[in-house]
Formats: C-alpha cells, sequence, structure tokens
C-alpha cells in the first residue's frame, strides 16, 4: 500500500531492466514530477542514468553511446514524439514505458515507425501519480470541476491517475463514492468501467477483505483547506507552498543562492521524517538540538589544531559534520521563514480565531472575534477574506448573521473585489445547500456534548482542535458504521467485514492536515492501512483558486442556461 | 447521558470504559460482546443515534488524550475497545510489497515491427544492389547513351506520360520544368527534388556487400569479378579528375551526364543515408565510453574492496590481530588508487573534446559533468567513510589494551563459569574460519554461552602471535582444573585431548618460527652484505654522477627522475613488491593480486613516455628495457616471483658486473624517487599520501641496514634513519594532509568557501608542522 515504493520500485525495475551502461531518461511533463517526486538527482545518478531530457525537447544531439528509457504517459502528442524519435534515433536502444494503458493501435504505429529496430521493451509501467508521501497522492490536477460537475477533459485523466494507482498497489476495490456529489458517482462509474474493460489486469490474488476506493468531494468539506496549519509538512505548504515537494524560497529575503529552491523530502531527509508531522513548537525544539549538535560537531574558526589528536578528531567529524550542514542550513532556513510569516502575519492570533470559528458554537463570541482582527491593520487581506469566508460557511444560515458587515469592513480594508468575490463563490461551493454530511454547526447530541467536554477540559491546544471531516467519516467506515445512505457502494456487492485496505480520493484535492489524520489512524488502528488522494494537495491560496475556477465556470454555466432560455422561448 | 461518562473522563477507569452499553450503561466485559448485546437489546432504536453515541465516545477520549498531552503512539485507550491488540502501523514501515501492475506490448510490438522490418530491409537491399549495378561499370569511360541503357536496365524507369506533376512538390512538368528519373527506383521527379548520391558514397555503401560477395569466391583477391571495375574507377577516377571535372560539368549541364554521382530521388537517398548511418556507428566506439566503462570497472573494484578495507581497519582500530597491519596499509592503498584513478578517469572524461573545434554538443558537455559529478559523489561518500589505520604504536597500544580487556574478562568469566558450571551442559560449537572478522573467537568469550571450553578448531588459524595460543592452553588448563573440581569426567576427557592438541601445535609452530627466524637473519646477514658493497658502489657512483648532473645542466630534474621511474617500475609493480616483500619479513602473507594493480602504470602512461635520450644514459642491459615491464619479466624469469629480493639482488649482481658504470640506479631510486614524487604530485590531492606511504616501506627497509654503514654517502636517506616514533607520526601527517585535500576538494565543489577557508587553513597548519618535523630530524 505504500505509493512512494510503488513508483520507486516501478522505475529501479525500468533502470535494472536496461543493463549496464550510460542512459538517459526520457520524460513528458508530468512523468519528470512523478520521477523526481520518488527519486533524488543523486540517488538516480547513481543507477547510471546521467540525462534527463523531455520527449518534446528539440535540442537532443545524437547520443548513440546511451541508452534511453522513456517513461511517457500515453497521451497522443507524446506518443507521436516517439514515432518521430523512432523514426529517426537519437540513442542506440529503447526502453518504452508507458505510465497508463495504451491502445494497440498506437502501439502498431510506434512498431512501424521502429524501422531500425531500437526498441527493446515496450511495457506499461503504472505510475501515473505523484507519491507524495508513503500514504499520499496527488494528480497534480487544478480546477476539476465546471461547477458541480466534471471538466470533461479532466474526468479521464483523474480516471487514469487513479486505475494507476490501483494497479501499482495491485488493488481491486469495491467502489463507494459520496451520494451527494454527482462528480464523485461519475469517477466512481468510469473507474468501474475501466476495471470491467481492462478485468486481465485487475486480476490480482483475492484478499479475505477485497479493498475499499472511498471517493469524496471536497465541496463537502471546504472549512479544512481554509485553516492555517501547524504540523509542519501542512504549514510549510500553507504559507510557503509544496510542489512535488519543493519549496520556493527565492521570495524570502536575504537568502543565499543554493537554498532558493530545496527539496524537502522524507525518503532522504531525516530530520524531515522524523518532524514531519509534528506541531510547529515541537518543531522549534528539534530545530534548537540540531543546532546544538551541528554547533558541538563544527570545527571552531579560532580552533587551532594543536596536536595530532585535535587534527584527527577534527577529520573524522568531518564526514558527518559536512552531512549535517546541508540538512541544518535549510531547515534552520525553512522555520526560519515561517516563524517570520507567523510573526509577520499574526497567525497566531488569526488561526486561533480560525479554529474557534470551525470547531465551536458560540456565534456572538466568533462575530465579535472576526470584527476585531478585520480591524486590525496588520492581518493580510488573505487572511482577512479567509476569516469571513470561514464564518460564512459556518454561521451561513444564523438568524443574526453579520456577513453583509463583515464585507462592509472587507471593502472598508480595501481588500479587492475579486476576493470579495470569493467569499460569495466559496458559499455556493462549500455551503449547507451542497453538502451531503454535517460538516459544521451540529444541532444534535454529540456536538452538544461535544462542546460541554470542551468547555469542561479548557485547555487544549487551541490550534489543533479542528479535526477534518474525513478523519470522522473514515472513523465510521473503519468501524463499518458508514451509512449506505450517504456513501453507497457502486454495484450490488457490499463489504460485509470491516475494511482494512482502504484507499480514499477526494476530488477537488486533498490537503496536508487529512494527510496527517489518515498517518495516526493508520499508526493506531490496527490491521487497517489507509492511503489517501486528491486531484491535488490544497493550501488555501491553491484551494480559493480551485473554488474560483469551479464557480466561475458554474455562474457563466447558470447564465448561459438562464440567457439560453429565453431564446429557447 | 454525558454526565454518565464524566467519571471515566476524569481518569479513574481505564479500558472498562469503553464496555459500558452507551444506552443502558450495563457493563460488558468485552468490544463483541458489548456489540452483541447492542445488537440484541437496542437494535431497534435509533441507528443514527448509536452512530453519534458510539463517536461520542470516541471524542471524549480523544479529548481526554489531548488534555493528557498524550502522543498519538501512546494512545493505545482510544482503540483499546476497538481491539485486544494496540496500535497500527506507520506508512513508513509498511511491510515491503511486490512490484506492481505491469504489461508488456514487446510482443506485439515485435509482431508488427517484424513486417514492417522484412518490408524495409528488403527495399534497402534492393536499393543496395541496384547501387551496386549502377556503379560495377567505369562511368567515365562510356559515353552516356550507353549509360542510360545500362541504368534502364537496372530498374524499370516509369514512363514519362503517367506523371504531370512532380509527385514531391507538384509542380508541373514542361519543357522548362523538366522530368528526372530517379536511378535507384525509377520514379519520376523535378530537378528541384532530385538528389544525388556522389560515387564514393555509393561504394562505401555497397563495400558491404562487395565484401560479403568476395570472401566465399576468392579471399586473397579483392576486386571479385561482380565488383571489379570498382576498385579501378575509384582511383582511375582520382587521378583523372583534374582533366575531367571541368569538362564534365559543361557536359553534364547539357547532356545530363552523371560522372562521378547517381541521380535518385529524396525517398532512396534517405533510406541510403540511414545505411550509412548504422554502418558508420556499428563499430564506432566513442572516447568516453571507453574511459566510462573502465571508470565503472574501477567502481566496481572499489565496491568490492573498501568493505573488505573497512572490516580490516575495524578489526584492527579495536585491537584484534585477526589481520596484518601491512596488509591492511596494503589494501588501503590500493583502494586509494582506485579512488585517484576514477577522480583521473573522470577528469578525463570531463574535458573530453572540450578543446576541439567545434565544441561537443551542449548536451555531451552535460553527460560529461553529470559522469565526473556521480564520480566524486562515489568518491566523496566513499573515501569519507574509509577510516584510518591505527599507526604502529597505536596498534601495539590497542593489541595491549585489548590483551588486558581479554584477560579481565576471562577472569569475570571464569568467575561465573564457576557459578554457572551446573547448568552449563554444552560446548560452543566452533564458529571461526579463518580470517574472519572481529568476531572470530581468538580467544575464549563463549563462556557466557554456557560451556567453558574453546573449541580446538580455532587455534589451527593464527600464527603470527604466540600470545593467544599460549593463552589459550592457559585458559582450557584452568577450565581442565575446574572441570576436574566439577567432577565431569566426560569433559575433563575433552578438555585434555584439547589441550594436547594445542600443545602440538604450539610446539609446531615454535619450531617452524625459529625455522623462519634463522632464515630471516640470514636474509638479513645477506641483505647487510648487499647494502655495503651497494654503499661502495654508490659512493663511486656519485662522484661521477655528480660531474655529469652539473654537465647536463637544466635537464638534471628530468633525467634523475626518470631515471627512478624507470627503476622503481614507473607504476606500482615494483612499489608493491616492496611492500609484499614487507610483508614477508613479517609474515607470509597471501599474495596481493598483481592483475588489479597493473591497471595503474596506464594511468601514469604520461610519465612512462620517457623520451628516448634517457636510454643511453642508462646502462647497458638496463637501457634495452626501457618498459619497466619488460625489465621485470627478464629478472624475474629465473628467480621467485613473488619474492623481490630476488630482483633486487639480481640487479645488484647486473650491476656488481656492471662494475664501474656511469651511476649505480639504486642511488637514482633513493634519491630521485624522493625527488620526483615529491615534484610530482603537487596538484592530485590523492597521489601524495600514496607516493608517501609506499615511500615508507622503502624507507624502514633501509633504516634496517647497519648503522655503521649509512655514513656520508647516505645523506639523502637521513630521513630515513630518524626515530620511529617521528616516522609514524609523519605518515599520519600525510594521511591527514591526504583527508583534507579530499574535504576541500569536496567542500569547493559544493562550493562552501567557508569551510574551504577553514580546512586550508588547517592544511597550511598540518603542512608547517610536517615541515617542522622533517627539518627537525635532518
Amino acid at each position: 500500500m505504500n505509493v512512494t515504493l510503488a513508483v520507486k520500485q516501478y522505475i529501479s525495475k525500468m533502470i535494472e531492466n536496461s543493463g549496464p551502461g550510460m542512459k538517459v531518461l526520457l520524460m513528458d511533463k508530468e512523468t519528470t514530477s512523478i520521477v523526481s517526486v520518488v527519486y533524488t538527482q543523486s540517488e538516480i545518478l547513481q543507477k547510471e542514468v546521467y540525462l534527463f531530457e523531455r520527449i518534446d525537447s528539440q535540442n537532443r544531439d545524437n547520443m548513440k553511446h546511451l541508452k534511453a528509457i522513456c517513461f511517457l504517459r500515453p497521451t497522443k502528442e507524446n506518443v507521436e514524439n516517439l514515432i518521430q524519435e523512432l523514426r529517426r534515433p537519437k540513442y542506440s536502444v529503447y526502453f518504452i514505458y508507458f505510465s497508463n494503458v495504451i491502445s494497440k493501435s498506437e502501439i502498431k504505429a510506434l512498431a512501424e515507425a521502429d524501422e531500425q529496430e531500437v526498441v527493446a521493451e515496450v511495457q506499461e509501467f503504472y505510475g501515473d501519480f505523484i507519491a507524495v508521501n508513503p500514504h499520499l497522492f496527488s494528480l497534480n490536477l487544478s480546477g476539476v470541476a465546471r461547477g458541480r460537475s466534471w471538466e470533461p477533459t479532466l474526468l479521464p485523466r483523474t480516471t487514469q491517475g487513479l486505475t494507476s494507482v490501483l494497479l501499482a498497489l495491485k488493488k481491486c476495490p469495491m467502489i463507494r463514492y459520496q451520494l451527494s456529489s454527482d462528480m464523485a458517482k461519475r469517477l466512481g462509474e468510469s473507474v468501474k468501467q475501466i476495471i470491467t474493460k481492462e478485468y486481465e489486469l485487475f486480476d490480482f490474488r483475492k484478499t479475505e477483505v477485497p479493498p475499499l476506493l472511498l471517493i469524496l468531494d471536497r465541496s463537502d468539506d471546504a472549512i479544512t483547506p481554509l485553516l492555517n496549519q501547524w504540523t509542519y509538512q501542512a504549514m510549510v505548504h500553507e504559507l510557503l507552498g509544496l510542489n512535488n515537494n519543493r519549496i520556493d524560497l527565492s521570495r524570502v529575503p536575504g537568502i543565499s543562492k543554493d537554498l532558493k529552491e530545496v527539496v524537502l523530502s522524507a525518503e532522504n531527509d531525516e530530520f524531515y521524517a522524523n518532524n514531519l508531522y509534528l506541531n510547529f513548537g515541537e518543531i522549534g525544539t528539534n530545530i534548537k538540538n540540531l543546532m546544538e549538535d551541528f554547533q558541538k560537531k563544527k570545527p571552531k574558526e579560532q580552533q587551532k589544531l594543536e596536536s595530532i589528536s585535535d587534527m584527527k578528531a577534527f577529520v573524522d567529524n568531518y564526514p558527518q559534520f559536512k552531512k549535517m550542514s546541508g540538512t541544518v542550513s535549510k531547515h534552520v532556513t525553512v522555520v526560519g521563514e515561517l516563524s517570520r510569516l507567523v510573526s509577520e502575519r499574526h497567525l497566531m492570533e488569526v488561526s486561533e480565531l480560525e479554529q474557534e470559528l470551525a470547531c465551536q458554537n458560540d456565534h456572538s463570541s466568533a462575530s465579535q472575534n472576526v470584527r476585531r482582527l478585520l480591524q486590525n491593520p496588520r492581518v493580510s487581506e488573505m487572511d482577512a477574506v479567509r476569516l469571513v469566508m470561514l464564518y460564512a460557511l459556518r454561521y451561513e444560515r444564523h438568524s443574526s448573521s453579520i456577513l453583509p458587515g463583515l464585507m462592509e469592513e472587507l471593502n472598508r480594508k480595501g481588500v479587492s473585489e475579486k476576493h470579495c468575490r470569493m467569499v460569495t463563490s466559496m458559499v455556493e461551493y462549500g455551503g449547507k445547500r451542497v453538502r451531503g454530511s454535517d460538516l459544521v454547526n451540529p444541532q444534535d447530541a454529540v456536538a452538544i456534548t461535544k462542546q460541554f467536554f470542551k468547555g469542561l477540559k479548557g485547555v487544549e491546544n487551541v490550534y489543533t482542535q479542528h479535526a477534518p471531516l474525513l478523519q470522522e467519516t473514515l472513523d465510521q467506515l473503519i468501524k463499518g458504521r458508514l451509512k449506505d445512505s450517504q456513501f453507497p457502494y457502486l454495484g450490488p456487492s457490499s463489504l460485509r467485514d470491516r475494511p482494512q485496505d482502504i484507499i480514499v480520493f477526494v476530488i477537488g484535492g486533498a490537503t496536508y492536515e487529512e494527510a496527517l489524520a489518515i498517518y495516526n489512524l493508520n499508526r493506531t488502528v490496527p490491521g487497517v492501512r489507509i492511503v489517501l488522494g486528491g486531484t491535488t494537495i490544497h493550501n488555501t491560496k491553491s484551494f480559493l483558486e480551485e473554488v474560483t475556477l469551479t464557480a466561475g465556470a458554474g455562474q457563466a454555466e447558470r447564465l448561459q442556461r438562464a440567457g439560453g432560455q429565453p431564446n429557447r422561448r | 447521558m454525558a454526565s454518565s461518562y464524566l467519571p471515566p473522563f476524569e481518569g479513574t477507569g481505564e479500558v472498562k470504559e469503553g464496555f459500558l452499553c452507551p444506552l443502558c450503561l450495563k457493563d460488558l466485559q468485552s468490544f463483541y460482546q458489548l456489540q452483541e448485546h447492542y445488537e440484541e437489546e437496542h437494535s431497534g432504536d435509533d441507528r443514527h443515534v448509536r452512530g453519534q453515541l458510539k463517536s461520542l465516545v470516541q471524542k471524549a477520549k480523544k479529548a481526554k488524550d489531548k488534555l493528557l498531552k498524550r502522543d498519538g503512539e501512546d494512545k493505545p485507550e482510544t482503540d483499546s475497545y476497538e481491539s485486544f491488540y494496540y496500535g497500527g502501523v506507520d506508512p513508513y514501515m509498511w511491510e515491503p510489497q511486490e512490484l506492481g501492475a505491469t504489461r508488456s506490448h514487446l510482443d506485439f510490438f515485435k509482431k508488427h515491427r517484424a513486417a514492417r522490418i522484412d518490408h524495409y530491409v528488403i527495399e534497402v537491399n534492393k536499393l543496395i544492389i541496384r547501387l551496386e549495378k549502377l556503379t560495377s561499370f567505369d562511368r567515365m569511360n562510356i559515353d552516356a547513351s550507353k549509360i542510360r541503357a545500362i541504368e534502364k536496365s537496372v530498374v524499370s524507369w516509369v514512363s514519362d506520360s503517367d506523371v504531370p506533376f512532380c509527385p514531391d512538390c507538384g509542380n508541373k512538368f514542361n519543357l522548362r520544368n523538366r522530368r528526372h528519373h530517379c536511378r535507384l527506383c525509377g520514379s519520376i521527379m523535378c530537378k528541384k527534388c532530385m538528389e544525388f548520391v556522389p560515387l564514393p558514397l555509393a561504394y562505401k555503401l555497397t563495400s558491404g556487400t562487395r565484401e560479403a560477395l568476395s570472401v566465399p569466391g576468392s579471399p586473397g583477391q579483392s576486386q571479385s569479378p561482380p565488383t571489379g571495375g570498382g576498385g579501378g574507377s575509384v582511383s582511375g577516377m582520382g587521378s583523372r579528375r583534374g582533366s575531367i571535372s571541368s569538362l564534365s560539368s559543361v557536359t553534364s549541364m547539357l547532356e545530363e551526364k552523371d560522372d562521378e554521382r547517381i541521380r535518385c530521388c529524396c525517398h532512396c537517398m534517405d533510406t541510403l543515408m540511414r545505411r550509412q548511418q548504422k554502418l558508420e556507428e556499428k563499430d564506432h566506439v566513442p572516447d568516453i565510453v571507453k574511459l566510462y566503462e573502465r571508470l565503472r570497472l574501477c567502481m566496481d573494484k572499489v565496491d568490492e574492496r573498501a568493505p573488505e578495507y573497512i572490516r580490516m581497519a575495524e578489526s584492527l582500530n579495536a585491537g584484534e590481530t585477526t589481520y596484518n597491519l601491512d596488509t591492511a596499509g596494503g589494501l588501503r592503498m590500493e583502494v586509494q588508487k582506485y579512488y585517484e584513478l576514477i577522480d583521473a578517469l573522470s577528469k578525463r572524461i570531463l574535458t573530453l573534446g572540450m578543446k576541439e573545434e567545434p565544441q561537443p554538443h551542449p548536451k555531451n558537455l552535460q553527460l560529461q559533468r553529470m559522469v565526473r559529478y556521480t564520480a566524486t559523489l562515489f568518491v566523496q561518500e566513499k573515501l569519507l567513510g574509509l577510516m584510518s589505520l591505527p599507526t604502529k604504536d597505536k596498534f601495539e597500544e590497542f593489541k595491549m589494551k585489548r590483551k588486558q580487556e581479554q584477560e579481565k574478562r576471562l577472569a569475570q568469566e571464569r568467575l561465573a563459569a564457576q557459578k554457572r558450571r551446573q547448568d552449563s551442559e554444552k560446548n560452543r560449537p566452533a564458529s571461526s574460519t579463518n580470517g574472519e572478522p572481529p568476531q572470530a573467537p581468538r580467544v575464549p568469550r563463549m563462556t557466557k554461552a554456557g560451556g567453558w571450553l574453546p573449541s580446538s578448531d580455532t587455534l589451527h588459524t593464527h600464527g603470527e602471535l604466540d600470545d593467544p595460543m599460549l593463552q589459550q592452553i592457559e585458559n582450557i588448563r584452568s577450565f581442565l582444573r575446574q572441570a576436574k573440581a566439577a567432577q565431569r569426567h566426560d569433559e575433563v576427557a575433552m578438555l585434555e585431548e584439547n589441550l594436547r592438541q594445542l600443545q602440538d601445535e604450539y610446539d609446531q609452530q615454535q619450531t617452524h618460527l625459529a625455522i623462519t627466524l634463522s632464515q630471516r637473519l640470514a636474509q638479513e646477514e645477506s641483505l647487510q652484505q648487499e647494502e655495503l658493497q651497494r654503499l661502495e658502489d654508490r659512493k663511486r657512483g656519485k662522484m661521477k654522477h655528480r660531474a655529469q648532473s652539473q654537465a647536463s645542466g637544466s635537464t638534471q630534474a628530468t633525467y634523475t627522475w626518470q631515471g627512478s621511474l624507470n627503476l622503481t617500475d614507473t607504476g606500482s609493480l615494483h612499489r608493491e613488491g616492496e611492500e609484499e616483500n614487507e610483508e614477508e619479513e613479517l609474515t607470509p602473507k597471501a599474495e596481493r593480486s598483481p592483475p588489479s594493480m597493473r591497471a595503474f602504470p596506464a594511468l601514469t602512461d604520461q610519465d612512462e613516455e620517457s623520451p628516448p635520450w634517457l636510454g643511453g644514459d642508462v646502462e647497458g642491459q638496463n637501457s634495452a628495457s626501457l618498459n619497466p615491464f619488460k625489465e621485470e619479466d627478464s629478472s624475474t624469469v629465473e628467480e621467485d616471483p613473488s619474492n623481490p629480493f630476488s630482483e633486487e639482488i639480481q640487479k645488484e649482481h647486473k650491476e656488481v658486473a656492471n662494475g664501474k658504470k656511469e651511476y649505480n640506479p639504486f642511488e637514482e631510486e633513493e634519491e630521485g624517487g624522493v625527488q620526483g614524487q615529491v615534484e610530482g604530485v603537487t596538484g592530485n590531492p590523492f597521489e601524495e599520501e600514496e607516493e608517501n606511504d609506499e615511500g615508507n616501506p622503502f624507507k624502514e627497509a633501509s633504516g634496517s641496514t647497519p648503522p655503521g654503514a649509512s655514513t656520508n654517502p647516505f645523506e639523502e636517506e637521513g630521513e630515513a634513519a630518524m626515530p620511529d616514533v617521528d616516522l609514524i607520526e609523519e605518515e599520519l601527517l600525510l594521511q591527514q594532509i591526504d583527508n583534507i585535500r579530499a574535504y576541500i576538494f569536496d567542500a569547493k565543489l559544493n562550493g562552501r568557501l567557508d569551510e574551504v577557508e577553514l580546512l586550508s587553513e588547517n592544511l597550511r597548519e598540518l603542512q608547517r608542522t610536517l615541515q617542522e618535523q622533517n627539518s627537525k630530524t635532518r
């Protein structure tokens, strides 16, 4: 069930298949991301792969002393490019791997182009997804929805991505989907169709309890991606933006040249692996320890090497020191930047209110606090908008809603028109009308008691009160209590036992907070393995973009419909 | 309802809290019972409420966990009512999985390709055969109409009337835009779309088939009947070109006579060009590939050797005597040689084609850079992990320490053994084989396991040190006593047997040792004599040499160096011999594999390109063998090759025989060797150490000459006579210098300038120390 390992195994198998000698890896834009997330350059260099090329790059010379490993998505353009490549081969041998199912006719076209017999291998290796963490994958697709339905081109792409995950993990699952979302149903059907069509591929060893694929829709929980995060990975993504495990630090004031872009990969960064899911306070302590450790090992500037033994100690420590120095400088920079942003944007205060909005049910205090923070000039435009959004989502139908007043406040603050419109878009995207589950505003027994407990214990980490809806959903699922009425099975059969291997896919994008929740579920619930995936991994910024795209298109649709009807009449 | 959960929430109940029925608060023993109970009693109730309550319980506990600041890992209670064992699995720890699904299309692909390829191959072959026919006559001497007739006979031409437009560009044919026929396929095209196959290319393309045809017929005759005109016309054409070309340019305008080329359409041309490219590439191996292959070979060697060395070094640093210090030193040197080679090879790859015009394609340069980068990564990673060896003194110290520890442990073990006598039943089986790493139980460590009896097998292995053997005997005796005291007769018998064996072994070893000792003494004696003789030779040679060197003036430096290179075998073979020699003196060791070392001289081939004038200066016999390998061969044929002394001795004899030669090569070796090394190495960070390391055993060897002998003429060798401690310190220093250089190199590569500064500061410091030391000893 480890998606990172699955992709890694595919790639190392490809390289292994090509035998010894210098190699070039020919990829397209998407497979480049797929490979770069799981392998670092030095790792792959050790496997004798020295060049990384794009199949569509024109600037490639004849290098007949190289073997080419082609890892490509089976798109039309790629096949066309490959045909051209085979007609005039630039490398001695070609090992061709498609990341998904390819049609016979395309294979035939390729075979006919290979007049010089340079192709030694043609296979499908289903690594058609970005493996972010062992239990988290993304397809790096944004703007998948148009209103409440699929962007037509992205449904097949999402289906491909999701089926490739199933194939890479060798799972032929039963499918459940969120009833309130038509998109979830469509995707489920589409996946099912592929499974039926490629039944030979999906013929895996049967497990006692069949695996389960649960398809959800982001619009059911629009709150989670709007919250500020305080665990390392999630925070980095929220504040700096993680793209294929890379952070762009070029905007950080006074950044040194080699830290403009850093890679955060748990695969080969021990510190990151250990601190990925720890909260900001803990990381602060850990990084301090790391620094101290480092200082101890660092050869002092004034330290004269008086004796041979001094010298020897220095030399013995050097390799360790060297190894550490890269990690230390990277994380110190990242954490430094995070804390700078936190204080600059008053994120502690903002986050506290966010959590209050998300988790508590005290309208008067919430509205007061929102108003107060909006008046604070140091709260950024983005944070102001997101507070209003949270308020709007939370108290959408509250009798004494002060939303119009807050909107005015936003205007007064000088927030751009575009951002103000987003508040409406957000309500449209994730408002009560849309939701299938009780995301907020719980009026039932559970919620009331929950509130009661909260009040009772008082001190909790106020910044991490919120638990994503997904956690609740999965909890129910694991216990076999997830309601069929809300999450029906696709097809007649249903799971009788408690599920063991679960793949959750969130249309419209997952978040790192949810990834953390899944991680904890994996660690604490025995016998259950859960993998989370999404069309992308959101932070607030990317989520707002997604919502704007979705809602914008939705409005256009509606306008069209509205405009079209009179014409018809 | 909530209040009913308060007591557990406040932390009184632990596991039980989960087994209360949420509706009737009945206490049930387990989750399953609860579930059963629930389904029986309350199945009619609202399911929704039930779900809510269930999660409520959970929520409450989660809240409690958070309250108590529990980490995710140690909050088993959260799930304890879910199951009877705790915890799931961290996704990073998920068990390994098999490779995901794959599907191969190769067969399908091949099937379709085969059909296509057959077609293609036939096409190409057709073209080649036609081309051959077209070039098999002498085009110069036949007039145009005849050529045309032949051409038409090769392939039937498409009739003009069938093709009103050029099929490639679509232009209409008329008087101005005339039709042209492809001589290879007979199709028609306009002048613009027409191409020409130059004759030389045609010959080249058809040469493959020509050879193939000529082989079965008459191998001796290169121009077999079907191609008879081919070779001739090439030469004929060459000689005649001058006179014809001007003429033909005029005639071809009028008559379309193609003397030196064959008309064809672009499609045929395309096919031919591709074939030509293929032919060219078939046998061509670019330099980078050759170098790269060698590079990989070295890397493989390092991968193979480095772990072995590390095992040795670890063992030695722990004060064990499983391995010989010198062997380890030799291995270290070998590994470092490989590093040096990797470094040099990758540098060569990096600079490949840099000086040429035009510059290689940027991608090629990138490839070279990447190969180099990988090599440096490799060196960094592996070299930095290469621990240093203890010096001789240190090693002795370690050994002592270890021995003490062992004794202490032994004493403890004895005590423990006495206590445990009753229950200790089994003898520990023998577990060591010869040459096993640290764990090899040379000394009984096994008492813990229950027995007190060391197995006798371990005793056959090592003869280099007496102590373990004696110790062993001692141990067994004590065990014997213990066993007797415990009245365990079977064991007593066994112990006695062992003891006997041990003693036999020990006696044998002693005699063997005595023999070798006496042999060595004899050897040393002869060596001393030789040394004396050599000294005299040297004295004489030196005078002459000085005079000569003054005369030869500026060429001196190179001259001496060359001399030394010549005699020290340029590469490492000779040195290796000396090392071996060293080893041999201490303990007879397995021969290190010379073939693996033989790769190195190739690297220093620059040095090997010794100017010919040198030959004259070296005395007769040696002058014939500028190639160091040859020399060795000739000298080792008669003598035991594993004993380098013999070689030396033989050379000595040669010199003696040659008597009053111009200079003594040995002297050159000594002084020139040192000099040359020092001069030659400055650039390469790796080289220095090894050279010096290599220097050291040599010095030690000469240091063993009787002090009386090393008076005046040995001034250059004064270093060698310096106290042992200093020597070792120097060794260490050099090692450190070497390491630091590697680090500097690495730091520079990664652009960490502050580190570079710091390191170079340290380096300077070290070098100063080294110099001071040197001057002191002088």
